[in-house]
């Protein structure tokens, strides 16, 4: 039955899967190539004083695609579940709900995970070419909130579509972007670095959000 | 689940709004507050700040302590260049004879911000050439990288560690007595300034260093009278007059000027740098220092030759009449950031116990709603 849901889910996402995978790796060339003329051109030189003297970590044309990715995932994934309330029938199999509701965001979890893996590895793989580990692991430590950010944007949306009345709905939606605008609060580097851990918990914590709009849908709430 | 969930987005929720409101509320009411500039005057010995009221605006005007008015002439270092063009310098100032020269080469602004203290730097350094072959400084080819096990000389182009260079920096630092890791780094590197001193450097016994990079090659100096201070806070100086290698500040917050030839004179200027921002203009005769929080400033005129504390005096911000509707309405405010440091995270502020009064209260109210409106469904 697992490897059925897994199934279902891929089926539902694939298309999605596939073109944010285009799309990520298209605009991550984009700005590795643009680095690199950079260092072509200029010498790498140019890339560590950047990086050392201004608050920079030259890879700020990705930070909102996890975050895109996360919340049409949830959209491609979830939006199918909610029309003709075919989330009914699946709560309807013989199989556990909750188990159920789990594996459906567990996959949504990973394949976000393992796309925003894919990206973080080119561009470590690239910036560990031009930069001493301690730049580049400056840059990837300052890069980490975005993919919370994503990460949280693919609950939230879950939620929110899994949410039987609007008015909710809306206002899950409202403390998607509140989270969202304090996710992006400071452009500096590692400004997050402190404060990520709890936030990690904080994210986890969405899932909540998520049995609790089945759970209200089980009890026929609707507006 | 159903209520661990409504619990989380209530938090979540309540949180946001404990941030979001007061944040606004005070973008809507703020008032800003810019303190005259001040300087301590060679001329009148007082310290005198810009008279910014209108009619004022046209002309520099100068008030001192006593509510003297004098026009730029009062300020003859700070204003020499625009006294210089009308003939008005000065040739002499409390019986010696000065220059324009003089004057010029003398003159230093130096500003340090809580902000720029509190980054997170990366442990990566630029390394310039002291005695460049140009004459001119050049930008920086190499950098410094702080490791636990030592200091790296690192080739940027390349992006490979310079083993020969490591390897000298390494066997200087230990002929002075270095322990590694390094603790606080400070250099100025760019080109856009007299000279390069490189970096000063503290070890982990808070021990004092100078790290230079001289015709291609690493040295290192150290400061065997810095030690014991507990230096907490290092700013190099690089001034045209080389009248200081640097300033250091001690485990007290105690300024202390260290001079190239490596004797330290410790000021009466006291400067938290994780909190105070600090101002010095300094010239010829006296060094004005300025040292500022959200209440107010203290401003030291020091002595140019010796650091010794002429005159000082207390300037406290007036303080704001206008009530806090917040405070009547939230029990607490939230920040993620501030501006004495660069880092995002939760800070509860002004805690009022009136907010939590009115909240409980309301609480309470929307209890007792929904019991009504329940109890009357069940009739």
């Amino acid at each position: 039955m697992d490897k059925m849901i897994i199934y279902k889910e891929w089926i539902k996402t694939r298309g999605f899967l596939l073109g944010a995978l285009v799309v990520l790796t298209v605009l991550t060339a984009y700005t590795i190539l643009n680095l690199s003329k950079i260092v072509e051109l200029q010498g790498a030189d140019v890339l560590w004083s950047t990086l050392i003297m201004k608050d920079t970590v030259l890879i700020e044309s990705l930070r909102y695609l996890p975050v895109a990715v996360g919340c049409l995932l949830a959209v491609f994934q979830f939006f199918p579940e909610i029309t003709r309330k075919r989330l009914k029938l699946t709560l309807h199999l013989p199989y556990p709900q909750g188990k159920m509701i789990f594996m459906m965001y567990a996959y949504g979890i990973i394949a976000f995970l393992a796309i925003c893996s894919l990206q973080a590895a080119i561009l470590t793989l690239f910036l560990r070419k031009w930069l001493v580990a301690e730049l580049a692991g400056r840059v990837m430590r300052t890069a980490m909130v975005w993919y919370l950010a994503g990460l949280a944007a693919y609950l939230f949306t879950a939620s929110a579509l899994l949410e039987p009345t609007w008015k909710r709905g809306v206002f899950i939606l409202a403390v998607t972007l509140g989270v969202m605008y304090l996710l992006f609060l400071s452009p500096v580097p590692e400004a997050y670095n402190g404060f990520l851990p709890w936030l990690v918990i904080y994210v986890l914590g969405i899932q909540l959000l998520i049995y609790c709009g089945v759970s209200r849908f089980k009890e026929g709430l609707q507006d | 689940m159903k209520t661990a969930g409504r619990i989380f987005l209530g938090l979540s929720a309540a949180v946001l709004i404990l941030w979001l409101v007061p944040w606004l509320y005070n973008l809507a009411t703020l008032k800003s507050y810019s303190p005259p500039f001040t300087l301590y005057s060679p001329v009148v010995h007082d310290f005198t700040y810009l008279d910014r009221e209108e009619g004022a605006k046209k002309s520099l005007r100068f008030i001192d302590r006593e509510g003297n008015v004098y026009g730029d002439e009062v300020q003859p270092f700070f204003y020499a260049s625009l006294l210089h063009s009308r003939g008005e310098f000065p040739d002499s100032l409390d019986g010696r004879a000065i220059t324009y020269k003089e004057a010029e080469d003398n003159s230093l602004v130096m500003t340090s911000r809580p902000r720029e203290v509190a980054k997170r730097n990366p442990p990566v350094y630029l390394l310039m050439e002291s005695v460049p072959v140009r004459m001119e400084l050049q930008d920086p080819e190499d950098a410094l990288v702080i490791r636990k096990d030592g200091i790296k000389v690192w080739n940027m182009a390349s992006n490979k560690m310079l083993e020969d260079k490591t390897a000298d920096l390494a066997s200087q630092l230990s002929s002075c007595g270095f322990v590694h890791p390094a603790k606080l780094l400070a250099g100025n590197p760019s080109h856009r300034k007299e000279y390069d001193e490189g970096y000063l450097v503290t070890d982990s016994k808070d021990q004092l260093f100078q790290v230079k990079q001289v015709d291609g090659k690493m040295t290192a100096r150290s400061f065997p009278q810095a030690s014991g201070l507990g230096i907490k806070h290092l700013i190099i100086t690089e001034f045209k007059n080389h009248a200081t290698l640097g300033y250091l500040i001690d485990r007290d917050d105690r300024m202390h000027m260290l001079r190239p030839d490596g004797s330290v004179v410790a000021t009466d200027v006291i400067f938290d740098p994780v909190k105070d921002n600090l101002l010095v203009v300094g010239d010829l005769f006296h060094y004005t220092v300025k040292v500022s929080d959200d209440d107010g400033e203290k401003f030291y005129a020091l002595d140019s030759s010796d650091f010794s504390t002429v005159d000082s005096m207390d300037r406290a911000y007036p303080l704001e009449d206008e009530v806090n509707l917040c405070e009547y309405i939230f029990p607490c405010r939230i920040r993620f950031v501030s501006s004495d440091d660069g880092y995002v995270k939760p800070r509860i502020q002004d805690l009022s116990l009136k907010g939590l009064l009115a909240d409980l209260i309301i609480l309470a109210g929307i209890i007792l709603t929904i019991r009504k409106k329940k109890a009357s469904q069940y009739q």
